[in-house]
Protein backbone atom coordinates (compact mmCIF):
# COMPACT_ATOMS: atom_id res chain seq x y z
CA UNK A 1 0.00 0.00 0.00
CA UNK A 2 1.24 3.42 -1.10
CA UNK A 3 1.07 5.54 2.18
CA UNK A 4 2.54 8.68 0.35
CA UNK A 5 3.32 10.00 -3.12
CA UNK A 6 4.93 13.27 -4.59
CA UNK A 7 6.69 14.95 -7.05
CA UNK A 8 9.43 17.02 -7.36
CA UNK A 9 11.87 18.91 -9.58
CA UNK A 10 15.54 19.10 -8.47
CA UNK A 11 15.91 22.61 -10.27
CA UNK A 12 19.43 23.11 -9.11
CA UNK A 13 21.96 21.28 -6.88
CA UNK A 14 25.18 22.12 -5.19
CA UNK A 15 27.30 20.07 -2.72
CA UNK A 16 30.72 20.08 -0.47
CA UNK A 17 32.74 17.91 1.29
CA UNK A 18 36.42 17.34 1.97
CA UNK A 19 38.26 17.43 -1.47
CA UNK A 20 35.20 17.51 -2.84
CA UNK A 21 34.31 21.22 -3.67
CA UNK A 22 33.55 21.25 -7.44
CA UNK A 23 30.63 19.57 -9.70
CA UNK A 24 33.73 17.84 -11.55
CA UNK A 25 34.56 16.25 -8.76
CA UNK A 26 30.90 15.10 -8.04
CA UNK A 27 30.78 13.90 -10.99
CA UNK A 28 33.69 11.50 -10.45
CA UNK A 29 32.13 10.72 -6.81
CA UNK A 30 29.11 9.52 -8.60
CA UNK A 31 30.37 7.46 -10.91
CA UNK A 32 32.79 5.45 -8.22
CA UNK A 33 32.20 6.70 -5.06
CA UNK A 34 35.09 6.56 -2.07
CA UNK A 35 35.76 8.03 1.07
CA UNK A 36 37.64 10.88 1.38
CA UNK A 37 40.11 11.85 3.89
CA UNK A 38 38.04 14.34 6.73
CA UNK A 39 40.35 16.43 8.16
CA UNK A 40 38.27 19.12 9.44
CA UNK A 41 38.75 21.16 6.38
CA UNK A 42 36.44 23.98 6.10
CA UNK A 43 35.00 26.00 2.98
CA UNK A 44 35.86 29.75 3.29
CA UNK A 45 32.79 31.50 2.80
CA UNK A 46 34.50 34.09 0.95
CA UNK A 47 31.03 35.90 0.02
CA UNK A 48 31.03 37.08 3.82
CA UNK A 49 32.82 39.36 5.64
CA UNK A 50 35.09 38.15 8.50
CA UNK A 51 33.08 39.86 11.20
CA UNK A 52 29.90 38.06 10.17
CA UNK A 53 32.11 34.45 9.54
CA UNK A 54 32.87 34.66 13.15
CA UNK A 55 30.46 32.60 14.55
CA UNK A 56 29.68 30.00 11.92
CA UNK A 57 30.78 26.74 12.93
CA UNK A 58 32.07 24.03 10.66
CA UNK A 59 28.52 22.97 9.84
CA UNK A 60 27.33 25.97 9.03
CA UNK A 61 29.83 26.99 7.00
CA UNK A 62 29.41 23.96 4.74
CA UNK A 63 25.28 24.30 4.71
CA UNK A 64 26.07 28.03 3.61
CA UNK A 65 28.54 27.41 1.37
CA UNK A 66 26.50 25.37 -0.76
CA UNK A 67 22.77 26.98 -0.15
CA UNK A 68 24.14 30.43 -0.68
CA UNK A 69 24.00 30.73 -4.81
CA UNK A 70 21.04 28.90 -4.96
CA UNK A 71 18.76 31.86 -3.47
CA UNK A 72 18.73 34.97 -5.78
CA UNK A 73 19.77 38.83 -3.86
CA UNK A 74 16.02 39.56 -4.12
CA UNK A 75 14.22 36.16 -3.59
CA UNK A 76 12.51 34.72 -0.56
CA UNK A 77 12.51 30.98 -0.06
CA UNK A 78 11.09 29.06 2.59
CA UNK A 79 14.07 27.18 4.08
CA UNK A 80 14.67 23.17 5.22
CA UNK A 81 18.17 22.76 7.07
CA UNK A 82 18.05 18.79 7.94
CA UNK A 83 20.47 16.80 9.77
CA UNK A 84 20.18 13.50 11.71
CA UNK A 85 23.12 14.45 14.31
CA UNK A 86 23.09 17.84 13.90
CA UNK A 87 26.08 19.76 15.66
CA UNK A 88 27.98 16.82 17.46
CA UNK A 89 31.23 18.59 17.45
CA UNK A 90 30.23 21.82 19.26
CA UNK A 91 27.66 19.64 21.93
CA UNK A 92 30.48 17.43 22.63
CA UNK A 93 32.74 20.48 23.79
CA UNK A 94 30.24 21.69 25.77
CA UNK A 95 29.70 18.67 27.76
CA UNK A 96 33.45 18.49 28.23
CA UNK A 97 33.13 21.77 29.94
CA UNK A 98 30.02 20.74 31.79
CA UNK A 99 32.26 17.57 33.25
CA UNK A 100 34.79 19.84 33.87
CA UNK A 101 33.07 21.87 35.59
CA UNK A 102 33.61 24.98 33.34
CA UNK A 103 31.22 28.08 32.44
CA UNK A 104 29.69 27.69 29.23
CA UNK A 105 30.65 29.80 26.13
CA UNK A 106 27.52 31.87 25.69
CA UNK A 107 28.34 31.59 22.06
CA UNK A 108 28.39 28.22 21.23
CA UNK A 109 25.41 27.35 23.95
CA UNK A 110 23.60 29.70 21.94
CA UNK A 111 24.08 28.29 18.86
CA UNK A 112 24.13 24.83 19.90
CA UNK A 113 20.14 24.21 18.55
CA UNK A 114 19.29 22.18 15.71
CA UNK A 115 17.72 25.39 14.18
CA UNK A 116 20.80 27.86 14.88
CA UNK A 117 21.86 27.65 10.91
CA UNK A 118 18.56 28.13 10.06
CA UNK A 119 18.43 31.54 11.91
CA UNK A 120 22.07 32.09 10.73
CA UNK A 121 20.65 31.95 7.19
CA UNK A 122 17.90 33.54 7.67
CA UNK A 123 20.09 37.20 9.46
CA UNK A 124 22.66 37.15 6.63
CA UNK A 125 20.46 36.56 3.62
CA UNK A 126 17.73 38.57 5.16
CA UNK A 127 15.25 35.82 4.28
CA UNK A 128 11.84 36.44 6.51
CA UNK A 129 9.86 33.45 5.64
CA UNK A 130 9.68 30.00 7.10
CA UNK A 131 12.72 28.04 7.96
CA UNK A 132 12.10 24.62 9.48
CA UNK A 133 15.05 22.31 11.21
CA UNK A 134 14.83 18.17 10.64
CA UNK A 135 16.09 15.35 12.43
CA UNK A 136 15.10 12.29 11.23
CA UNK A 137 16.72 8.93 11.48
CA UNK A 138 18.44 7.66 8.66
CA UNK A 139 15.74 8.70 5.90
CA UNK A 140 16.85 12.07 7.33
CA UNK A 141 16.78 13.18 3.73
CA UNK A 142 13.38 11.61 2.82
CA UNK A 143 11.97 13.37 5.89
CA UNK A 144 13.48 16.67 4.73
CA UNK A 145 12.22 16.48 0.96
CA UNK A 146 8.64 15.67 2.75
CA UNK A 147 8.44 19.23 4.24
CA UNK A 148 9.77 20.70 1.00
CA UNK A 149 6.52 19.13 -0.46
CA UNK A 150 4.23 20.32 1.70
CA UNK A 151 5.42 23.74 1.78
CA UNK A 152 5.49 23.74 -2.11
CA UNK A 153 2.14 22.38 -1.55
CA UNK A 154 1.18 25.69 0.58
CA UNK A 155 2.12 27.70 -2.31
CA UNK A 156 5.62 28.29 -2.42
CA UNK A 157 7.31 28.79 -6.09
CA UNK A 158 10.71 26.75 -4.92
CA UNK A 159 11.99 25.43 -1.53
CA UNK A 160 15.87 25.92 -0.37
CA UNK A 161 16.76 22.37 1.33
CA UNK A 162 20.32 21.58 3.13
CA UNK A 163 21.37 18.24 4.20
CA UNK A 164 24.44 18.45 6.61
CA UNK A 165 26.28 15.56 8.39
CA UNK A 166 29.18 16.53 10.54
CA UNK A 167 32.22 13.20 10.92
CA UNK A 168 30.87 12.99 14.53
CA UNK A 169 34.17 13.06 17.77
CA UNK A 170 35.48 9.51 18.29
CA UNK A 171 33.40 8.81 21.37
CA UNK A 172 30.71 8.50 19.42
CA UNK A 173 31.92 5.57 17.36
CA UNK A 174 30.05 3.01 18.50
CA UNK A 175 26.88 4.82 17.80
CA UNK A 176 27.05 6.66 14.87
CA UNK A 177 28.14 4.86 11.42
CA UNK A 178 26.30 6.67 8.79
CA UNK A 179 28.47 9.57 8.38
CA UNK A 180 31.90 8.10 6.61
CA UNK A 181 32.81 11.89 6.01
CA UNK A 182 31.46 15.31 6.03
CA UNK A 183 29.26 16.77 3.71
CA UNK A 184 26.53 19.22 2.93
CA UNK A 185 23.78 19.33 -0.05
CA UNK A 186 21.50 22.10 -1.26
CA UNK A 187 18.82 21.33 -3.49
CA UNK A 188 16.42 23.82 -4.97
CA UNK A 189 13.22 22.29 -4.76
CA UNK A 190 10.18 22.94 -7.22
CA UNK A 191 6.71 21.42 -8.28
CA UNK A 192 7.23 19.14 -12.29
CA UNK A 193 4.66 21.51 -14.49
CA UNK A 194 3.86 20.24 -17.49
CA UNK A 195 5.62 21.46 -20.52
CA UNK A 196 8.62 22.29 -18.31
CA UNK A 197 12.32 22.14 -20.01
CA UNK A 198 13.51 19.66 -17.90
CA UNK A 199 16.47 17.06 -17.96
CA UNK A 200 16.13 13.50 -17.42
CA UNK A 201 17.53 13.90 -13.84
CA UNK A 202 15.41 16.72 -12.82
CA UNK A 203 12.29 15.38 -12.38
CA UNK A 204 11.56 12.59 -9.70
CA UNK A 205 8.34 11.09 -7.97
CA UNK A 206 9.04 9.86 -4.20
CA UNK A 207 6.91 6.89 -3.11
CA UNK A 208 6.50 5.72 0.65
CA UNK A 209 4.99 2.16 1.78
CA UNK A 210 5.17 -0.10 4.14
CA UNK A 211 8.52 -1.56 4.63
CA UNK A 212 7.67 -5.44 4.55
CA UNK A 213 10.64 -7.14 4.95
CA UNK A 214 11.17 -4.90 8.83
CA UNK A 215 11.06 -6.93 11.16
CA UNK A 216 10.81 -4.82 14.56
CA UNK A 217 15.03 -5.32 15.17
CA UNK A 218 16.29 -2.38 16.82
CA UNK A 219 19.17 -1.94 14.11
CA UNK A 220 18.08 -1.69 10.04
CA UNK A 221 20.86 -1.67 7.94
CA UNK A 222 21.18 1.19 5.30
CA UNK A 223 22.66 1.77 2.62
CA UNK A 224 26.64 2.58 1.97
CA UNK A 225 26.14 5.90 1.74
CA UNK A 226 24.25 8.52 3.25
CA UNK A 227 21.07 8.63 1.86
CA UNK A 228 21.04 12.18 0.34
CA UNK A 229 24.64 11.67 -1.53
CA UNK A 230 22.92 8.56 -2.93
CA UNK A 231 20.56 10.65 -4.37
CA UNK A 232 23.05 12.56 -5.54
CA UNK A 233 24.48 10.05 -7.55
CA UNK A 234 21.20 9.62 -9.12
CA UNK A 235 20.91 12.51 -10.16
CA UNK A 236 24.18 11.64 -12.69
CA UNK A 237 22.69 8.37 -13.54
CA UNK A 238 19.34 9.37 -15.38
CA UNK A 239 16.83 6.83 -15.55
CA UNK A 240 17.74 5.54 -12.28
CA UNK A 241 15.12 4.44 -9.42
CA UNK A 242 16.64 4.34 -6.10
CA UNK A 243 15.04 2.30 -3.48
CA UNK A 244 15.75 3.93 0.51
CA UNK A 245 14.48 1.80 3.53
CA UNK A 246 14.28 2.00 7.08
CA UNK A 247 12.61 0.39 9.95
CA UNK A 248 9.08 0.78 8.64
CA UNK A 249 9.06 3.03 5.79
CA UNK A 250 10.27 2.13 2.09
CA UNK A 251 11.43 5.49 0.21
CA UNK A 252 11.37 4.82 -3.76
CA UNK A 253 12.35 7.81 -5.82
CA UNK A 254 11.40 7.05 -9.49
CA UNK A 255 12.29 9.39 -12.31
CA UNK A 256 9.82 11.20 -14.12
CA UNK A 257 9.97 11.48 -17.84
CA UNK B 1 49.73 49.91 23.22
CA UNK B 2 51.14 48.55 26.54
CA UNK B 3 51.40 44.59 27.11
CA UNK B 4 48.14 44.34 28.46
CA UNK B 5 46.38 45.89 25.88
CA UNK B 6 48.23 43.88 23.21
CA UNK B 7 46.52 40.86 25.41
CA UNK B 8 44.01 41.88 25.63
CA UNK B 9 43.29 42.88 22.13
CA UNK B 10 44.74 39.21 21.77
CA UNK B 11 42.57 37.69 23.59
CA UNK B 12 39.47 39.55 21.69
CA UNK B 13 40.99 38.23 18.27
CA UNK B 14 41.30 34.89 19.59
CA UNK B 15 37.77 34.67 21.70
CA UNK B 16 35.26 36.17 19.14
CA UNK B 17 37.07 34.53 16.04
CA UNK B 18 37.87 37.87 14.14
CA UNK B 19 40.04 35.79 12.13
CA UNK B 20 41.43 38.52 9.89
CA UNK B 21 42.39 40.65 12.35
CA UNK B 22 45.58 41.58 14.56
CA UNK B 23 46.15 43.45 17.50
CA UNK B 24 47.39 46.56 16.19
CA UNK B 25 44.10 46.46 14.25
CA UNK B 26 42.32 47.37 17.37
CA UNK B 27 43.27 50.50 18.63
CA UNK B 28 43.36 51.40 21.99
CA UNK B 29 40.77 53.98 22.15
CA UNK B 30 38.88 52.53 19.48
CA UNK B 31 35.15 51.87 20.64
CA UNK B 32 34.58 48.01 20.82
CA UNK B 33 30.68 47.69 20.44
CA UNK B 34 28.65 49.66 17.91
CA UNK B 35 30.63 51.80 16.21
CA UNK B 36 34.20 50.84 15.81
CA UNK B 37 35.02 47.48 15.93
CA UNK B 38 31.40 46.62 15.75
CA UNK B 39 30.79 43.81 18.52
CA UNK B 40 27.46 43.03 20.33
CA UNK B 41 26.27 41.69 23.15
CA UNK B 42 26.49 38.81 22.66
CA UNK B 43 30.20 39.02 21.86
CA UNK B 44 30.39 41.01 25.67
CA UNK B 45 29.30 38.12 27.45
CA UNK B 46 31.96 35.39 25.47
CA UNK B 47 34.44 38.63 26.43
CA UNK B 48 33.27 38.69 30.22
CA UNK B 49 33.92 35.02 30.07
CA UNK B 50 37.48 34.89 28.52
CA UNK B 51 38.30 37.83 30.74
CA UNK B 52 37.36 36.23 33.97
CA UNK B 53 39.37 32.83 32.46
CA UNK B 54 42.38 34.41 31.70
CA UNK B 55 43.28 37.00 34.26
CA UNK B 56 41.39 35.25 37.74
CA UNK B 57 39.21 38.25 38.48
CA UNK B 58 35.60 38.86 38.82
CA UNK B 59 33.03 40.34 36.86
CA UNK B 60 29.57 41.46 38.48
CA UNK B 61 27.20 40.95 35.46
CA UNK B 62 24.84 43.59 37.48
CA UNK B 63 27.50 45.99 37.58
CA UNK B 64 26.61 49.55 36.53
CA UNK B 65 29.92 50.37 35.39
CA UNK B 66 30.22 47.41 33.10
CA UNK B 67 29.25 49.46 30.04
CA UNK B 68 32.08 51.56 30.58
CA UNK B 69 34.51 49.30 31.51
CA UNK B 70 33.79 47.14 27.96
CA UNK B 71 34.06 50.60 26.19
CA UNK B 72 37.76 50.32 24.88
CA UNK B 73 40.70 48.38 24.68
CA UNK B 74 42.01 50.77 26.83
CA UNK B 75 39.23 50.67 29.28
CA UNK B 76 39.22 46.99 29.75
CA UNK B 77 43.10 47.19 30.61
CA UNK B 78 42.52 49.50 33.73
CA UNK B 79 39.52 47.98 34.62
CA UNK B 80 41.50 44.27 34.84
CA UNK B 81 44.59 45.79 36.59
CA UNK B 82 42.42 47.65 38.94
CA UNK B 83 40.82 44.38 39.41
CA UNK B 84 44.09 42.28 39.89
CA UNK B 85 44.92 44.90 42.47
CA UNK B 86 41.65 44.38 44.27
CA UNK B 87 41.90 40.31 44.34
CA UNK B 88 45.61 40.89 45.42
CA UNK B 89 44.89 42.54 48.60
Amino acid sequence: MIALQIALQIAQWRAWAPSLETGEAWRQWAAQPWTPADQGEQPDCGFLPSMQRRRLSRMARMALEVAWPLCEEDEQLPFVFASRHGETQRTYALLGDVADQQPLSPTQFGLSVHNAIAGQWSILRGQRGAASAIAGEADTFEHAMLEAATLLDSGAPAVMVIIAEERPPSAYDGWIDDVPFSYALALRVGKPRAGQDASSTSRWQLQLSRNVADTGATHTTHGAWPYALDFLRALHEPGTPLEHTWKTRRWIWQPLP
Amino acid sequence: MNALQQDIAQLIIDTLNLEDLKPSDIPPEQPLFGQGLGLDSVDALELALALQKRYEIQIASDSRDARQHFATVASLAAFVEAQRAACAN
